[in-house]
């Protein structure tokens, strides 16, 4: 299919093209005046953040976006990732793999400490990958980051050796994430509840306080010398300390900004974002998109009606999903054909797949065997209605997306789908689609690496996690797939990998089990006093080791 | 029935006889028995409201879908392995049938030991004690500030003749009306994005407090206001305000002695129910308005399925709504002495005080 394959080389140029916008616009000057400032030192930042308030400051722990955020100027990871989402050292200096690909050579750089004192060396990293694997620990993320890691060998006090039951050409972008953050053994050691209040890491900042439901504050490490790559500065950061403050309601963050009494926000609503971008606002905005899977409908094709695909293939046909994007977001995303993020590697776009024929899903319907119209103008069969259960999370789910949610329920009843939405709290939510009791859900999933389309559409994932969580909610089984992600995930060859990605993406697409619908945008909106702030490429986190604030 | 119970006891008298009814004649014997029985059937009263709310809290958490194990293991979706799950099932007892661990936690409960949050690690207890007083200040402040509005629009609306009636009624159906949600984000679009007058986010000393406990404390005003308007109405037209004023009170006099008591009564036995209230629209508040308190724990807990600390959460509130009842009926008494007519103790008052209020039932 060399259509295919165009599209594949479009969207890597296209990929390429904006990590070099974005690297110039984070690199140059960041804020928004435009002429580019000396830093200052001191001062403090407030940061209000709207994805919630960890119930534990350790990502080892769980291991949620809350405590990747707040961490990620704390705690630093072996590896970090430039925009094109190739690795990158940051507190190791190289990974290599051994040529059976069982075992990875982790070199770490000399002479980086705790802020307890503790070196960062290889016995460091062997007491944390234990933490996370240990079961006490709690651990989701990370252990399941770590599943092929067996154990961790000290070859010496500056090299670790990563041994493996399989290959997992994933390694380094797994080590990358903040869920797999280096802290401090003695500070492991206090036991949990200490640790969930102050974790010890290397980074720009330490946690000072937490006072619950309030604020966090972070305050200068006057010792940090491990900057990672593509940072502005070396040395200590500029700022005195960061009040990091949780407030979920995103009007009343948004109004927070606007009058001053935050710096910056995150989780802008699409009209903020308009208002903030606007000539005079005296705030811009830092947009990025998450890395992983992009925010997109999944068709349960294990049950009724979507096990047909003829039905999958007709609703996909008739969910006019653009007029919804372009009115409802302000033009502040742009419609996804591809089942992965634009920031994530090996991203294939089918958008032919994706083309409204409202003609043709009657048709596809006809065939399908639901024939018959009710009163209310729905199809049946068989004297049953055909009915689609929409559960969605009123937690993960911004109003502008339950909206387009109705969008697309208005658009596929007029060719006779029943769409219900049920919205629900999270627990709920989890719950319901643990129980597969759903045929349509928006879920999502970052991960700073393609594999992520191994977690989500690999048959063995249809099998639940003893917590009843199961990551392929589409219920996809298709054992040419299954066998594309396993192999890219075991070869280090790029070209394999693009050409198995692109095969996985490519059957998904032909099978009519995803319906992609827009990037996961990560939207800092931040006042004109504050200078230097970027994103992390690794999981588009806010960083402000290089970060100011003028008066 | 209180006309009539009264009446009964009344010993025979004018109307301005000087003496408030109850005390001689009466055996003190039989009035402690019957103070007795009235605190116990308090107590009693009590202890059943907590306990059914306890119980209502455990079994209504159960029936929602979502497994307490994954709240102790980093919340729902959590995808944690077999072993740490049957770790936290036996050892938080959630392997048993339900009824045991509906026992353990009433056990528990009577021992005073709240037990320890899930998804906090900390024991329900100190959540509770970090959290409360920021969210007692909101719904005292509230409560007080409601009070003064509803009394304010009451007294003005009912002297100022028609115009003035319908306004005040009109506010007060409207107040009574708005959603906190909606009212919240109107104040904070108005005072603090606008006019900046005050901040958005409820942290920082007095200025912070005036936007949330504005939106608690307009809704109950209104909600006071119309039964206290209604109560001040019906005190002006009754016929001890008539002979207030021909034994030549002044107009003041009769609203603030007279009238205002007999509107405020209603609007005390509402008290009560209103703390109830206000504890509810903490839950709103304080998540508009970021403020730390017991409203914000509740709802992250419910979400969490963080069954020990909802239900410490819950029978605090009980607790809570059990006292400030307990308070207005003893308010109540104070200010309708009605009420109070088998306290022997103030039977002998002279009448200075007596209120309007008992003149209008005698007349």
């Amino acid at each position: 299919m060399p259509l295919r394959h165009r599209s594949l080389a479009l969207s890597l140029a296209g990929l390429a093209t904006a990590s070099a916008l974005l690297l110039a616009g984070c690199s140059a000057d960041a804020g928004p005046s435009d002429t580019p400032a000396t830093p200052v030192a001191g001062g403090t930042l407030t940061y209000a953040t709207g994805f919630g308030e960890p119930t534990c400051l350790d990502p080892h722990v769980g291991g949620n976006m809350p405590q990747a955020l707040v961490g990620t100027n704390v705690l630093e990871s072996l590896f970090s990732q430039d925009e094109t989402g190739a690795i990158v050292p940051w507190l190791a200096e190289s990974g290599v793999a051994a040529d059976d690909g069982l075992s990875w050579d982790v070199t770490l750089r000399d002479g980086i400490a705790f802020t307890d004192g503790t070196p960062m060396d290889a016995e460091a990293v062997k007491a944390n990958v234990e933490h996370m694997k240990d079961p006490e620990t709690a651990s989701s993320t990370a252990i399941l980051a770590l599943g092929k890691v067996s154990s961790v060998d000290v070859v010496s006090p500056t090299v670790a050796r990563f041994v493996l039951s399989e290959p997992d050409s994933a390694l380094l972008e797994s080590l990358a994430q903040t869920w797999l953050a280096m802290e401090s053994p003695a500070g492991l050691e206090r036991g949990m509840e200490a640790n969930c209040e102050a974790p010890i890491g290397t980074g720009p900042f330490v946690f000072s306080e937490w006072v619950k439901q309030d604020h966090v504050t972070l305050t200068r490490n006057d010792d940090w010398t491990s900057a990672p790559a593509g940072a502005t500065h070396e040395g200590p950061a500029y700022l005195d300390t960061i009040e990091w403050r949780f407030i979920p309601d995103p009007a009343t963050r948004f109004a927070a900004l606007q009058s001053g009494e935050v710096d910056a926000i995150d989780e802008m609503q699409p009209d903020n974002v308009v208002a903030a971008t606007a000539d005079g606002s005296g705030l811009d905005v830092l947009t990025g998109a998450l890395p992983g899977a992009s925010i997109r409908l999944e068709l349960n094709s294990g049950y009724a009606p979507f096990d047909d695909e003829l039905v999958r293939k007709a609703f996909i046909a008739a969910a006019d999903v653009n007029p919804g994007i372009q009115s409802l977001f302000f033009g502040t995303v742009e419609r996804s054909y591809s089942v992965l993020s634009s920031s994530t590697p090996f991203g294939a776009s089918f958008e032919d797949d994706y083309a409204i024929d409202a003609d043709k899903a009657n048709q596809l319907l006809d065939e399908a065997g639901w024939m018959s119209r009710d009163s209310e103008g729905y199809r049946t069969k068989d004297g049953e209605r055909l009915t689609v259960d929409f559960p969605v999370s009123t937690n993960q789910s911004i109003p502008a997306e339950v909206s387009l949610f109705e969008q697309i329920q208005a658009t596929t009843k007029a060719v006779g789908f029943d769409v219900e939405l049920h919205p629900m709290d999270l627990s709920s939510w989890y719950a319901a689609l643990g129980s597969w009791d759903f045929d349509l859900t928006s879920a999502i999933y970052t991960k700073n690496s393609p594999d992520v389309l191994r977690i989500l559409y690999d048959s063995e994932n249809i099998i639940p996690a003893p917590s009843g969580y199961h990551p392929n909610n589409a219920h996809v089984s298709i054992p040419e797939l299954d066998d594309a992600v396993t192999a890219a995930g075991q070869t280090t060859d790029p070209d394999e990998r693009a050409a198995l990605y692109e095969k996985a993406q490519e059957l998904l697409a032909d099978g009519a089990y995803v319906l992609p619908l827009y990037d996961h945008l990560q939207k800092i909106g931040y006042g004109d006093r504050v200078q230097g702030l970027s994103l992390l490429p690794t999981l588009q986190i806010p960083y402000f080791g290089d970060t100011w604030v003028s008066e | 029935m209180r006309g009539s119970a009264l009446g009964g006891r009344r010993p025979s008298g004018g109307p301005l006889d000087g003496r408030v009814p109850g005390g001689p004649g009466r055996p003190r014997s039989g009035l402690l028995r019957s103070r007795v029985l009235r605190v116990a059937a308090a107590l009693g009263g009590a202890v059943f409201v907590l306990w059914a709310a306890a119980t209502l809290t455990f079994f209504g958490l159960r029936l929602i879908p979502g497994d307490p194990a994954q709240a102790v293991l980093g919340g729902p979706g959590s995808q944690a392995s077999a072993e740490a799950l049957a770790a936290v099932r036996s050892e938080y007892g959630f392997d048993q049938p339900i009824w045991m661990q509906y026992l353990r936690y009433l056990g528990r409960l009577v021992t005073g030991d709240l037990g320890s949050s899930y998804s906090q690690r900390q024991s329900v207890a100190s959540i509770i004690g970090s959290q409360i007083g920021g969210t007692l200040l909101l719904a005292v402040l509230a409560l007080t500030v409601a009070w003064l509005l509803a009394l304010g629009l009451a007294v003005w609306s009912t002297r100022g003749g028609r115009l003035a009636a319908a306004v005040g009624s009109g506010l007060e159906i409207v107040a009574a009306a708005v959603p906190h949600f909606w009212l919240a984000t109107v104040l904070v679009l108005v005072f603090s994005t606008t006019l900046r007058w005050f901040p958005a986010v409820s942290t920082d000393g007095p200025a912070g407090l005036v936007l949330p406990v504005l939106t608690l404390a307009l809704p109950l005003a209104g909600f006071l206001g119309q039964v206290m308007r209604e109560s001040v109405l019906d005190a002006l037209e009754a016929p001890f305000v008539l002979s207030a004023r021909a034994r030549g009170e002044s107009e003041a006099g009769v609203r603030w002695r007279h009238v205002l008591r007999h509107g405020a009564l209603p609007g005390i036995a509402l008290s009560g129910w209103a703390f109830g209230w206000l504890i509810s629209g903490a839950v709103v508040v304080e998540t508009i308005f970021a403020r730390p308190g017991l409203g914000r724990t509740l709802l992250n807990a419910v979400q969490l399925r963080d069954v020990p600390l909802v239900i410490g959460v819950v029978l605090v509130v009980a607790v809570g709504y059990v006292v400030m009842t307990l308070l207005t009926d003893v308010v109540s008494r104070i200010a309708d002495p009605r009420l109070a007519a088998s306290r022997p103790s103030r039977s002998s008052r002279p009448s200075s005080s007596r209120p309007a209020s008992a003149e209008g039932v005698r007349a």
